[in-house]
Parts: structure tokens; sequence; C-alpha cells
């Protein structure tokens, strides 16, 4: 009994972590680069959830089978990424010199912005991908009851964590990301084109959002708060991970998805508090968070 | 005995900017601290302004240990201190800029219940230290719209506001103009003694202005004193001469010493 | 935090002002007469604005004492609003304590130890850690009220019944008469004196200290001025006047629920002080004003308020960061200076 509800607690932990790593993800890159903290990865989360299932809709319209609907979710997040040049060159770009706060307040201007563009699209019923959740079928892993769907999750955003992973490390773009992450003026004195590097780097980073926004569809639904949500949820996991580093969202990702599986299964009331705690504890006691840079 | 460092050391990792380093500074002294880039004056000014702590070694103030105690507390017990890069208020004026310094050395920085501008104490107090310094015209600029030399007085004002009993300043003529620099050396010994400060430690590299106002003269090389001495002694010094100054200032040195 | 023109102004000359006291006082007065009249005047709407007005306000003093002088920016300030408001609401539906000043006092005495600790907390850290922490603060408070819902009434909130106003028990009148009049003076007189502590804090030597921690920190430490404590302190003050605009809430919205503390709340705070404009003392409270009547106005044409709310958040921040006082002062001195 207690193996199968500890396996079925770090699956949904891990589903959700895969979930939040993307997003968080798509904020550390965005920080670490153009240390803009985007109170907006909610909205772009929420954007994708939408659109992809939108895109779902219009797969089974020309008669996909539901057990590829992966395929127009990814696609529905890939499709997103014009959101982050409208964003940042429409936008950001004219507050980069200034104080960080009004950057912040900027990107929540955005946050605002977006609400309301959602709002009038969908309005304001979720929305859901029916059956595509159960299409995928379940598997029985040691007496538990594994929804196969969020083992693809789970294997996608690993595939997606190695590509970036990948990218930062091995691709000429990666190299870029890291010295200007650490060292701006270096790298703009060295030549390279901080404008073209800004607008890349937050696409990738909405990308990020609108993807984990579109893969979490099946399993939820795309509802009106769930951008506002998320950020709550994103921002326990960048600090708990360490502002500014991937490594840390994959780790605060992973905590921050068992802890609430942990707090759902047992108390459900202490979900946002235990999580809160566990915060407000590492910006106590280690601010840097597990894999974080400097400290205020 | 008013600041003394017993054998300061530190480490940046495998670098050593301080090796060693001890001196005595006394009431009534003017002591300028010399060397080339590198040789460890603005970590020593950092270390016995408490803003470093060193790896080994004590400053004492009187007869207090006061190793790494940090700014604020130094500023509190009589130590001031002053920088190279101009640290200012950029959004208050002359007079609040100053204001600041007398409302925390009078302890008033946790009465938010009287009227500021109507504390005669405060306010008079700033116009004098503003005059002292020659800001009086200027005490409703706001300090960011001041030229760098005002900028830099007002700077130093605000440490000499605080009537410390040591004050140290890191290259207070640095991005001055030459002809202007005799003229802030003039105020601020002036002022110095108005205020009743009774020694004056300064980072300095500008070797007119070292020679013409100190008492003493010590030279840093690498991390170690080379010597501490008079200003006299120091010019036939040739090891000082040459390491610090350089090979052009050694030959200037030598045909000043031969035209003598 | 660039904050232009946001230092004490006293020290001018004593001759020239004169004159410029002098319109300043009448200005003053003239306001304080609109708003004396103004129940009498404007339509019952208008005033019951204006209440909702006077809560904010308040908060908003407190939090500009944080942003604006101290340049500390919170996202979690709504957090002591909340306490405020549930304050009222414990005492009149639960415990059935009604007396206003009561229920002043012990709102001030337990946010201000709140705000202690938090504050405790939060003062270690600057810029963007200290937003987030305040954000998380916020987070964590919001969920004590929904997940303690047996105490807190959870998400469905709790009613706020009529306090007694200075031991006068007013509950016979119809409410909107009851608003509109006595009330409507009680909170304009909370206001006002709210006000007049807050610009004795600001033009003390506390409040230069607070304007010098904010310019230059560093430099603040190098003159010896403690600048963590004194960040503590304004976060307590301004703890404690949130909390007090929370009870003067209370009452007009008649019902308080967790969404008081949600950080978009908070948000809304920042966006008023930004609009009024944070360089000035009186900007952030013409913020609360404009933004709390804009609403309003755009929320009667379209449903999408928050989009056009975002964009003039926006464009504030991009183009006007000093707000309408900012935008006014430019004015002003281009005038004196005959451009």
């Amino acid at each position: 009994m207690v193996l199968t509800d500890i396996i079925n607690i770090l699956l949904s932990g891990v589903f959700y972590g895969s979930i939040l790593f993307l997003v968080a993800a798509g904020l550390q890159v965005v920080f670490g680069v153009q240390k803009v903290f985007n109170l907006a990865c909610g909205e772009f989360y929420a954007l994708g959830a939408y659109t992809g299932v939108v895109f779902v809709k219009i797969a089974q319209g020309i008669g996909l089978p539901l057990l590829f609907s992966l395929l127009p979710l990814i696609l529905a997040g890939l499709f997103l990424f014009f959101i982050g040049p409208i964003v940042e060159r429409g936008l950001l770009r004219f507050v980069y010199g200034r104080d960080e706060t009004f950057q912040l307040l900027l990107t929540f201007a955005v946050v605002l912005m977006f609400e309301d563009v959602i709002r009038f699209i969908w309005g304001t019923s979720p929305q859901s991908t029916p059956g595509v959740y159960l299409a995928y079928g379940q598997i029985n892993l040691l007496g538990a009851i594994i929804p196969i769907y969020n083992l693809i999750v789970i294997v996608s955003s690993l595939v997606i964590a190695g590509l970036i992973g990948y990218m930062l490390v091995r691709t000429k773009f990666g190299r870029i990301i890291r010295a200007t992450a650490d060292n701006r003026e270096m790298s703009e004195a060295l030549g390279i084109n901080m404008k073209s590097v800004y607008t890349k780097v937050f696409t990738l980073g909405t990308v990020l959002g609108t993807l984990g926004g579109a893969l979490v569809i099946p399993a939820t639904a795309a509802m009106t708060e769930m951008g506002v949500e998320l950020i709550v949820m994103a921002f326990a996991v960048v600090v708990i991970g360490g502002l500014g580093s991937m490594k840390g969202a994959f780790f605060g990702a992973l905590v921050v998805g068992i802890l609430r599986a942990i707090a759902i299964s047992t108390y459900p009331e202490l979900e946002l508090l235990l999580i809160y705690l566990i915060v407000i504890g590492v910006l106590v006691f280690r601010p840097e968070g597990l894999f974080g840079g400097s400290r205020a | 005995m008013i600041l003394s460092a017993s054998d300061l050391r530190k480490y940046y990792g495998e670098f050593c900017a301080l090796d060693g380093v001890s001196f005595q500074i006394n009431e009534g002294e003017f002591v300028s601290i010399i060397g080339p880039n590198g040789a460890g004056k603005t970590t020593l000014i950092n270390v016995l302004t408490g803003l470093l702590t060193p790896n080994t070694g004590k400053v004492f103030y009187k007869d207090r240990e006061i190793t790494g105690i940090g700014p604020e507390k130094l500023s509190k017990l009589g130590v001031a201190r002053s920088f190279q890069l101009v640290n200012i208020f950029p959004n208050f004026t002359v007079l609040e800029f100053l204001m600041v310094a007398i409302v925390s050395r009078l302890g008033k920085g946790t009465n938010f219940y009287s009227s500021l501008l109507r504390n005669q104490e405060v306010t008079g107090e700033a116009l004098e230290v503003a005059k002292l310094f020659g800001l009086e015209e200027k005490k409703n600029v706001l300090a960011k719209n001041l030229p760098q030399g005002d900028k830099k007085l007002l700077d130093v004002a605000s440490a000499f506001a605080l009537q410390p009993e040591v004050i140290l300043l890191d290259e207070p003529t640095s991005g001055v103009s030459t002809s202007e620099k005799n003229k802030i050396m003039e105020i601020l010994v002036s002022a110095s003694k108005e205020i009743g400060i009774k020694s004056i430690i300064q980072v300095e590299h500008d070797m007119d202005i070292v020679f013409s106002f100190s008492d003493r003269i010590i030279a840093m090389h690498q991390g170690k004193i080379l010597a501490d001495a008079t200003p006299q002694e120091i010019e036939k010094n040739e090891e000082v001469v040459c390491t610090v100054l350089g090979q052009k200032e050694c030959f200037k040195i030598f045909s000043t010493l031969l035209k003598r | 935090m660039k904050a232009d023109n946001l230092t004490l102004k006293t020290l001018e000359p004593k001759n020239t002002s004169v004159s410029f006291k002098k319109t300043k006082t009448w200005a003053i007065l003239a306001i304080a007469l609109f708003f004396i009249i103004l129940p009498r005047l404007g339509s019952q709407y208008v005033s019951y604005l204006i209440l909702t007005f006077f809560g904010y306000a308040v908060a908003l003093l407190g939090f500009n004492l944080l942003f604006g002088y101290t340049g500390l920016l919170s996202f979690g300030h709504a957090l002591f609003l909340a306490m405020g408001a549930y304050t009222v609401a414990f005492f009149t539906s639960k415990f059935s304590i009604f007396p206003m000043e009561i229920i002043l006092l012990v709102a001030i005495v337990v946010s201000a130890i709140l705000a202690a600790l938090i504050g405790a907390v939060c003062v270690q850290y600057i810029k963007i850690y200290f937003a987030m922490l305040t954000l998380a603060f916020g987070m964590l408070f919001y969920s004590f009220l929904i997940k303690f819902y047996y105490v807190t009434g959870g998400d469905e909130g709790m009613r706020v019944l009529r306090p007694y106003l200075l031991g006068y028990e007013l509950s016979a009148i119809p409410k909107m008469q009851f608003l509109m009049g006595g009330y409507y003076y009680y909170a304009l007189v909370v206001l006002t004196i709210a006000t007049w502590v807050m610009w004795k804090i600001v033009s003390s030597p506390f409040g230069l200290c607070l304007m010098a921690i904010r310019d230059n920190p560093e430099k603040a430490t190098y003159l010896g001025v403690d600048v963590k404590r004194y960040r503590w302190y304004a976060f307590i003050i301004s703890g404690a006047y949130a909390a007090v605009g929370g009870v003067l809430l209370a009452p007009v919205i008649g019902q308080v629920d967790p969404t008081l503390t949600y950080w978009t709340h908070s948000g809304t705070l920042v966006f008023m002080t930004l609009l009024g404009g944070f360089t000035n003392f009186l900007g952030p409270m013409l913020g609360g004003l404009i933004y709390i009547f804009l609403q309003d106005k755009v929320m009667s044409l379209t449903t999408y308020w928050r989009f056009i709310f975002g964009a003039i958040l926006a464009f504030l921040v991009i183009v006007a960061p000093g707000g309408v006082a900012g935008v006014i002062s430019s004015l002003v001195k281009k005038g004196r200076r005959g451009i």
C-alpha cells in the first residue's frame, strides 16, 4: 500500500515538476542574461495552455487520432514563439538600462495586458482537451497506476533539458548566453550584438513557458487565473534552485513538484503553505538557493 | 597613539595584498601613504576602516581593537573616511547632504517626530561646515549638479561633519584639476583645525601635495611598508624614490637635491 | 532608484518662500474644503468611491515611505492592508467588539508586530530579492486565509459589521447614510491625521536618513547610519499604515476575502503609487484617486480594463516614471524658466 502511494506521489510530483522546470528554465535564462525577473512567464504558460487546446481541437477536426495529440501540443508551444519578440522589442527593451524594480513593474504591466488578451480571445470558462489524457492509457508499476501521458511529459522535459544543456555548452549561441550572463559589458565589448541576443533569449524563455503550458493541458484545464497562480510556483522554484541557474531550475522544480504532490495527498490545505515556508526558509538561510550566484 | 596597525596580512586567494603591515599614527600627524598601484594602499585603508577583515593582524583605535567592526560602528567611534571615487547622495542638496552626517553623529536618526528644518542645531552646523569648505554659496544645489571638484569636496566635507578624531582620505585630490588640488588641500587642512580632527591619513599619488602637506610619509610596495619617515628622509631614500616614485621621479628628485 | 525632487525642499531662503507657502496653504485648505462638502454635492456613488480612496490613501502613504523614501519595492504590501481589514471583520462579526477606536488600535499593534517579524527577514535583502520575499509573505498569508477557512471563512471571506464610531452605535441608520455621513467624516479625519503624522515623519531626521539610504546605502553606512535597522523601522511604520488603510476600507466594502492579500493587489498599490508619482509626498494619494475613478470609468466601458491599465502602467514605466506628479512638476519647472 505505502509503496504504491509513494510511487504515485513521486510520479505526479515529477510530472508537475517537469512542467515547472520548463517555465522556470524560461525564467532563469531571461534572468541570467537580461537580469529581468519576468513576472509575465505565467501568462505565457497560460497562453500556451489555451493555444494547446485550440491546436488539439483542430487536429481532432482533421482526423488526427487522440494518441498523437502530443504533436499539436508541442506545435502550439512552438507556434507562440512570436510573442517573445513582440514583448521584448515592443516593451522590454525600453527599460534595460533602468533600475530592476522598474523592469519588474513593466513585466507586471505585461501580466495585466495578457490577462485580458486571454480573456478576450477565450472568455472566462475553462478550456480542456477531454479524452486526450486517457487516450495514452496507463501502466501498472509495482501496483501503482501511472498515466502514460505523465511519463511522456517527463521524458519530453528531460529531452528538452538535455537540449538546453547541450545548447548552452556546445553551441555558439549557448556560449554567448553564458558569457553575457557572466559579464555583460565584456561581451558587448567583444562585439556581441546585445540587441539580438536579448531578443533571442527572451524568445527562448517565452517558448519554454508556452511549451510548459501546452504540455500540461491534457492533465488539467486552461483557466483564467492559471497565469498568476503559476508565477507563484515558478517563483518558488527559482528561489529554491537559485536565481539564474539552469541546474537550479531543474532541482528546484523537482523539489517543488514533489513537495506539492506530498502536500496534496496528505494535507491539501498545506500545499501553498509548505512551499512558501520553504521559499522563505531558503531566502533566509541560503538566499542563493541551491545553485545560485550572488545575493541581492 | 591614535590609530595603529599590527602585522596586518590580507590575502585574496594566492595573491598577497598586505604582507605584515604595522605602524602607529599619533595625534596631530598628517600622514600620507604612497606607493605604486597594486601596492596595497586601498586594501590598507579598507582594513583600517573596518570594511575588510584582515587574515591576521589587528587594528587599534586608541586602546580599542577595531579590526573588522564595519564602517558604521567605526564612524560612531570617531574614525571617518572618504572615497577615491566620489560617493554621494545625488538627489540631496549640499546642506541636506551634510545634515545626514550631523544627524547621525548627534544620534538623532531615530527622531521621527520633529521637523528637521526647524532644528537650528542641525541646519546651523551644516551651514558652518559648508562655509568651511567654501560650499556655502551652493548650499541648495543638488549634489549631482555640482562640478566634479565640488562633489569631491562635499564627499569629504560630509566625512568631516562627523567630527571624527581620525580621518582617512582615499586620494582626496584625484579627479581634480591640478590647479585646484592645492586649494582643496588647504581647505582640508584648515577645516580639520576648525573641527578638531586630530590626525589625517591620506592615500595620495600627487607627490607635490604629499611633500607639501605631510608630517610623515609611509611608502608601500607589494603589500609591505618600504619606509615610514619624514618627507625629508623619504626624499633621500633611494629605494623609495626609485620604486615608488618611478625612474622619472628618481631623476627629478636627484636633480632637485643636486640643486640644493 | 531615480527619485528626483524627493528631498525636503524646505531649505529655501526665507524671503522667497512666503508667497509659495501661502499658495500651498490655500491649496491644502481648498482640497480639505472640497472633501468636506463633497457628500453634500456629488452623487452618492462618487462619495462611495472617495470613501474607498480614503482607505487606500492611508495605505499608500505607508507604502511610499518604503518605496519612494527608502527605495524598497514591496510586492506584498497588501498583506498588511488585508490584516487591517480582517481585524475589522473578526472584531465585528466574530468577537462582537464594535468600537472603531479599539479596532484601529489593535490593527496597528498587531500589524506592527507582524511587520516587525516579517521586516526583520525582508530587510536583509534588497531590490529583486526584497520584492520577491515580500511577495512570498503576501502569498503565505493568502494561503493561511484560504486554508484556515473554519476561522477565516476561506475564499468566501468574512462579513464586516458596522463598527461604532466614537462610541456611537449607528446601526439604526441605513447603510448609505451611515457611510456618507458619520463614517465619511470619521475616515476623513483619520486620513488627515495619518497624513499629518507621515509628513512629520518624512520631514524629520529619520526621514532624511531614509532618503540617504535610498540614494546611496553605502555612503549612508559610512556616515554612521544603521541601514538595515532604519529600513526595518520604515517597514514597520508602513505596515501599520497599510493596516489602518485596511481598517478604513473594510466597512465600506462590507466583506473581506483573501484576494485582498493576493500579490496582484499589492501590484495595484504599486501601480497607484507610480501613477501618481512616487517622488512627491502627495503623489501616491493622487495616484490612488485617479486609479479608483479611472478604473470605475473604464470598467463601465469595457470588461478589458486590465489591458488598458496594463498599457497605462507600461507607458508610465517607460515614458513617465515620475507619474502624474512628475509630469506636473516638470511642467511647472518649464513654466518658471519661461520655456
